[in-house]
């Protein structure tokens, strides 16, 4: 092989890292979405037997927002695989216990269950916060877009702001506020 | 791909030393009919060889035709071709009008392709002119420079506009609107 | 349980008579050993290969016909059968005279062989000169020496059928009595055909193995980037490599894009495992542009009639910068 060739294939199945922004997303929806790009789906080159699976670092994944009142009745499963060791863990208490968690068993149920899985699992970082360490985000060079836009709170935004934004109309001046 | 196949030499299509580009060469090069002949079982070739075997030395001056008359044995064509593949095939009691076919079948091969099994039906020295995908192909240039996480790049930009924001868009065309008419009216 | 135990008997004659098992060819115990011995003996002496011409079913002069018939030449037969013999056979077959009092004068082909092989040379030069007519002289040489290989020639020598016709003192024939067949078999064409047909005789078969391939891996360059350097600053440019593209800084699989610009406009663009390879192959690209060799060419044209000649000297002298 030629140093022309060498490089070439180097550089087309070289891997990515992509960051993601978990910060009011859906995690099953975004699951979806991060599951394309650690797999190499992505990617034109893709093949089932080909190893071209890029890296996601999931950021913020203490802010992800769940449907509905699934915090509440979404559980998760575990067993010891002791009798009796069966135990259903609700999302808000496995969100406490650990704020990574949620995100991955969303990626890790998104793929198909094959011997792949577990390999393209490592490829997957999670942070609960903003902070992630120096070397990986040297790493990173490509963003992945996010499912739905995150709203600003009304208290975030500054007070000169809120005021001079249009109004439709005021209210009456006999009209009470509850 | 059959069980049949697996065991063979996998193998691309290819010319074999560029046959084509420069001249065609014909890959037979030369061809032994061994038959009896008294059996029956060697009729068909006899009848070739007495009817169609001086054409087909006339219209293939580069094939050596050997003829191999042996008593009580089996009728049998070997073909042998440029890359030293030899074909043994056995003609027992095959006809005439097979024996032609089969023989130029023989004529118009490269060599033993039965023993090779073709991984793909086309091949190329170049499957790509612009050059292979790489990571780097489609990508924004401006990411290059880019501090990551960013909202610019990491926020939606396929959604359709707010209703909030249409509102906003609005007003703005009102005021620059007042404006105007302020202008014209000066 | 004394039932079954007077059944037993009654049952073994039954299974003795109605064997349950599928019936298969008997293979004696001795077959097997034998067979093994039989091959370790065959593999201690090395297997015997019976050459082609010392069938029934050959006939040398028919032979010599069909090869110039197929490659659709016309040879003189007694300087094609001069072609094909070899130095170690003639030495052979005088050794063997010598024995039984006679004497035959034989030709080798090696006055043949020589002739071929200038004019193989000269022409294959005359001929890349015109078809790469930006390419360096170094790399033109590059690609010569590769055609005029004793690999390639052998190859090309072996694939047209010359293996069981050449007269040798060994069988199978080895690559550097193939290769002097070949040039050989030219020799005598150029004596029977004349120029232009042996010209044609190497166009096809010789040069178009470069077809697919890569010329530019013929040709090696040492220090590509201060190649690049002196032709853009003769050419009054302002050559400046810049980082545009990187993947995974801290990992072993890190990748860097380094594009090449002359005047702030992109010329070429490498890839590499570090920064200083992205930087080589970018120049080893821009060069390749400059030579008129880049991957998506156009392809050689094989079909130039006569012999060429190469148009007047508009190369990169790498020797003098």
């Amino acid at each position: 092989m030629s140093a022309a060739k060498r490089v070439q294939q180097w550089a087309t199945f070289a891997r990515t890292w992509h960051i993601f922004d978990c910060k009011w997303q859906d995690p099953y929806e975004s699951a979806n979405v991060i599951k394309k790009y650690l797999m190499g789906l992505h990617k034109p080159i893709y093949h089932p037997m080909n190893d071209c699976g890029d890296v996601v670092v999931c950021i913020n994944s203490r802010e992800i927002a769940l449907r509905g009142d699934e915090w509440r009745k979404r559980a998760y499963f575990h067993h010891t695989g002791y009798p009796g060791g069966a135990s259903w863990t609700l999302a808000w208490e496995l969100h406490n216990k650990d704020p990574t968690m949620i995100i991955k068993k969303a990626v890790y149920r998104a793929m198909k269950g094959n011997l792949q899985r577990r390999h393209t699992m490592e490829r997957l970082l999670i942070y609960p916060g903003e902070t992630v360490p120096e070397d990986v985000l040297q790493n990173v060079t490509s963003q992945i877009r996010q499912n739905r836009l995150v709203p600003t709170r009304l208290d975030h935004i500054p007070e000169e702001v809120s005021k001079g934004y249009p109004k439709v109309m005021d209210y009456p001046e006999d009209y009470i506020l509850k | 791909m059959s069980a049949k196949n697996i065991f063979l030499k996998p193998g691309f299509v290819r010319a074999p030393l560029q046959n084509g580009v420069g001249r065609y060469v014909c890959q037979l090069q030369r061809i032994v009919l061994k038959f009896c002949k008294s059996n029956g079982s060697s009729r068909g070739l006899r009848d070739y060889i007495e009817q169609d075997l001086v054409d087909f030395a006339k219209e293939n001056p580069g094939v050596v035709v050997y003829l191999k008359p042996r008593r009580h044995r089996g009728p049998v064509v070997v073909a042998e071709y440029l890359n030293g593949d030899r074909v043994w095939m056995n003609m027992h009691n095959k006809t005439h009008s097979e024996i032609t076919k089969w023989i130029d079948v023989l004529r118009t091969q490269q060599g033993d392709n039965s023993t090779t099994r073709l991984r793909k039906y086309q091949y190329t020295d170049h499957p790509s002119i612009q050059g292979p995908w790489t990571p780097f192909t489609f990508k924004n240039p401006a990411l290059n420079t880019a501090e990551l996480p960013n909202q610019a790049y990491g926020a939606n930009d396929r959604l359709p506009m707010s209703a909030t924001e249409q509102l906003r868009l609005m007003f703005e065309a009102q005021k620059l609107g007042k404006n105007e008419e302020l202008k014209t009216a000066e | 349980m004394a039932l079954i135990r007077r059944c037993v008997p009654l049952i073994t004659k039954i299974v003795r008579i109605h064997p349950t098992t599928v019936q298969t060819q008997k293979i004696h115990r001795w077959v097997s050993p034998t067979l093994m011995e039989l091959k370790r003996r065959e593999d201690k002496v090395g297997k015997r290969i019976n050459p082609r011409n010392t069938y029934l079913e050959w006939n040398l002069e028919a032979e010599l016909y069909g090869f110039g018939q197929r490659l659709n030449e016309e040879f003189d037969p007694d300087l094609l059968l001069q072609a094909f013999t070899d130095r170690s056979y003639v030495i052979k077959e005088e050794m063997k005279q010598k024995e039984m009092d006679f004497d035959i004068k034989m030709k080798d082909n090696r006055e043949l062989a020589e002739k071929g092989d200038k004019f193989i040379n000269a022409y294959i030069q005359n001929y890349l000169e015109t078809v790469l007519p930006k390419f360096p002289m170094e790399g033109v040489k590059g690609v010569r020496n590769f055609l005029v290989s004793e690999d390639t020639l052998a190859n090309i020598s072996l694939n047209l059928g010359t293996k069981d016709i050449i007269l040798a003192a060994e069988y199978p024939v080895d690559k550097y009595i193939l290769a002097t067949n070949f040039k050989a078999v030219v020799g005598a064409l150029l004596e029977s055909s004349g120029e232009e047909r042996a010209a044609h005789f190497v166009r096809d078969f010789v040069i178009t193995q470069l077809n697919g391939q890569d010329v530019n891996e013929y040709f090696s360059i040492e220090d590509p980037w201060s190649m690049l350097a002196d032709i853009v600053k003769k050419a009054g440019g302002n050559l400046e490599p810049r980082l545009i593209g990187e993947v995974g800084r801290n990992t072993l699989l890190a990748c860097y894009r380094v594009g090449l610009y002359v005047d702030k406009k992109m010329v070429s663009s490498g890839f590499g495992e570090s920064v200083a390879i992205a930087k080589e192959m970018a120049a080893r690209e821009a060069l390749k542009k400059i030579f008129g060799t880049e991957d998506h060419m156009k392809p050689i044209d094989f079909k130039l009639e006569g012999i060429p000649k190469p148009a007047s000297q508009t190369r990169y002298q790498i020797s003098a910068s």
